[in-house]
């Protein structure tokens, strides 16, 4: 981890420079304090005797710093540098003090006798009410008080915690991810019958799976007829993730695998047809353009076997719809009996030749993913897949449907030139408006110029006009 | 399986080697990656832990650095903001335990 060293350095060297001017800035600080200490002090002496018993409380108790940084200044010149004074102010002080006035004190007998034993009995110095202020001054090595020690092993048990959870999150992902893998994608899976090309890479033992973020997995087929490509993105929950996974035990997500097939342009008639739980199917209607431009929510059909009732289905026209849900679909999945075995990890499916985007014909489909040791409850939602890339390739609209559905999407062809052409037009008016706007303020600036120019010359031929006459004046 | 072999003609093989076409993986704009909130927050945390020397802050900071370096996605990017969000926190946590205690967070 070079990056890490490197930027581990530079934090130390940007500490030592702020550590070295805050040092040194303290000592002004103080000093100035300090002086203002003694002078009132001084002053206080002047009114009566007691007082200096009043002044030693005052600076112990309520501010200890300034007379410890004060303190550093006189005795710096005598003392090496390495016996901070910060550490007992509160014993210097009094060393500083009696040498001027207060020799007559008989408590301060003890301390005023040389700096070096006031340090050594300072820390049971019974004044200093507030050990951790007068300890924490330069090396951490003194022990603090214990509840200062809370933050930080909370802290480090939270990392700790988090690096073990990132890396048996991140295993769990995997494994996840492979089991799905091996269970649809090796030698005679469901996969394997239907594509000739599996595997994100080339040639014949390329990785099944491509790993795009600790719990992004992609899995690529192609080879088939009627579409060009299938591919699958499994988005896991972030197990890796400590916050993530706490966040997530109160707002619980799913393992999710969503499929984009890939149709060939000639294979997929005009389909707009959609389907997902009714809640689910709600927002689609709202939130997807084509789905919004396009679909519509088909009612039960009488005198038919529909999908289950927990699922809404949109389409263009009600012939698509009806030829989507076939019988072999509602008798594997989608029918009444089947969904309540098989749906629960349905999410959605979109089929749509009107995707916005590179590929416009394609067909999704969103499934949850079950846990490892399930894997088995999915086979009949993945083998959906091919069934309809089939049907799919397979459909053709009749000619009166086929009529309607042109004429919608000539329209929308028709608006979406008409926005792109209102679009160039106002960037062209924009364009224009700017030019001008410049040419404008350049002519400004020059008929200022000019103008200038005009006046100067104006007053100089006034002043020519002037000067003579002031001079015949004179000459008379 | 039986279900999607339905009629005779699609029971022969469906697979089409000729048409393979190997995968090749959509180039991702980087505005387009979801936005790295962690790294950001690490970033805010650390700085008020240098400001106002509040070393919960930058442990924190430190702690959302770790998350947004778990959820890096792309290499260089991320991990811009990620090294100056750990400085932030490092700064913070230095000149908080070995700094000196100075006058102002007293007042």
């Amino acid at each position: 981890m070079n990056p890490s060293v490197s930027i581990f350095s530079i934090a130390l060297i940007a500490f030592l420079c702020l550590h070295h001017r805050v040092h040194g800035s303290s000592h002004f600080e103080g000093f100035d304090a300090e002086d203002d200490d003694v002078f009132d002090d001084s002053t206080e002496l002047h009114h009566s005797l007691r007082p200096p018993l009043v002044t030693q409380s005052e600076s112990t108790t309520l501010d200890l710093e300034p007379p410890s940084e004060s303190d550093y200044t006189p005795t710096s010149k005598s003392d090496p540098p390495s016996q901070t004074a910060s550490k007992k102010p509160s014993s210097i002080s009094f060393d500083f003090w009696d040498e001027d006035e207060f020799e007559g004190l008989p408590e301060d007998d003890k301390t005023t006798d040389s700096p070096v034993i006031s340090e050594n009995t300072s820390p049971a110095d019974p004044q200093t009410p507030d050990p951790e202020s007068a300890s924490d001054a330069l090396d951490s090595a003194i022990p603090k008080k214990k509840p200062s020690y809370t933050v930080e092993i909370v802290c480090v048990s939270i990392l700790i915690a988090y690096a073990i959870n990132y890396f048996t999150g991140k295993r769990e992902n995997e494994n996840l991810a492979l089991t799905w893998a091996s269970k649809f994608g090796l030698k005679d899976t469901i996969f394997e019958k239907n594509f000739s090309l599996l595997g994100v890479g080339e040639g014949e033992d390329s990785p099944l799976l491509l790993k795009e973020a600790t719990n992004v997995f992609k899995f690529y087929a192609s080879g088939r007829r009627y579409c060009h490509g299938l591919l699958a993105t499994m988005e896991l929950k972030s197990r890796h993730d400590l916050i993530s996974r706490l966040f997530n035990s109160v707002v619980p997500c799913k393992d999710e695998i969503s499929f984009e097939v890939y149709m060939n342009d000639d294979a997929m008639d005009h389909i707009v047809f959609a389907m997902a739980r009714k809640k689910a199917a709600k927002t689609m209607l709202k939130e997807l353009r084509d789905l919004q431009r396009f679909g519509g929510l088909v009612p039960v059909p009488f005198g038919r076997k529909w999908v289950s009732e927990e699922l809404a289905v949109i389409s263009e026209s009600k012939e698509v719809a009806g030829d989507m849900i076939t019988e072999v679909v509602l008798d594997q999945v989608f029918g009444d009996k089947s969904f309540e075995k098989f749906g629960k990890n349905f999410l959605s499916l979109h089929f749509s030749d009107q995707h916005p985007g590179k590929h416009r014909k394609m067909l999704l489909f969103k499934f949850a993913l079950p846990d490892a040791k399930h894997m088995d409850d999915m086979v009949r939602l993945v083998a959906l897949i091919p069934y309809y890339i089939d049907l799919v390739g397979r459909y053709r609209l009749s000619s009166q449907a086929r009529n309607k559905t042109e004429g919608a999407r000539q329209k929308a062809a028709h608006e979406a030139y008409k926005e792109l052409e209102n679009v160039r037009q106002e960037a062209l008016l924009r364009k224009k408006a700017e030019r001008k706007k410049i040419l404008e303020e350049a002519e400004a600036k020059l008929s200022a110029e000019a103008l200038r120019k005009k006046e100067a010359k104006e007053r100089a031929r006034q002043m020519k006009k002037s000067m003579p006459k002031v001079k015949m004046s004179r000459g008379h | 399986m039986s279900h999607s072999h339905g009629n005779a003609s699609s029971a022969n093989d469906p697979r089409q080697p000729s048409m393979a076409k190997p995968y090749t993986p959509r180039p991702v704009a980087p505005e387009d990656l979801p936005v790295d909130y962690s790294g950001f927050i690490a970033v805010i945390l650390g700085v008020t832990g240098v400001m106002f020397r509040y070393k919960i802050c930058s442990w924190l900071a430190i702690i959302f650095c770790a998350q947004s370096l778990a959820n890096m996605r792309n290499l260089e990017n991320d991990l811009k903001q990620i090294s100056m969000a750990m400085m932030f926190a490092i700064m913070g946590l230095v000149t908080n335990y070995l700094g000196p205690n100075r006058p102002a967070t007293k007042k």
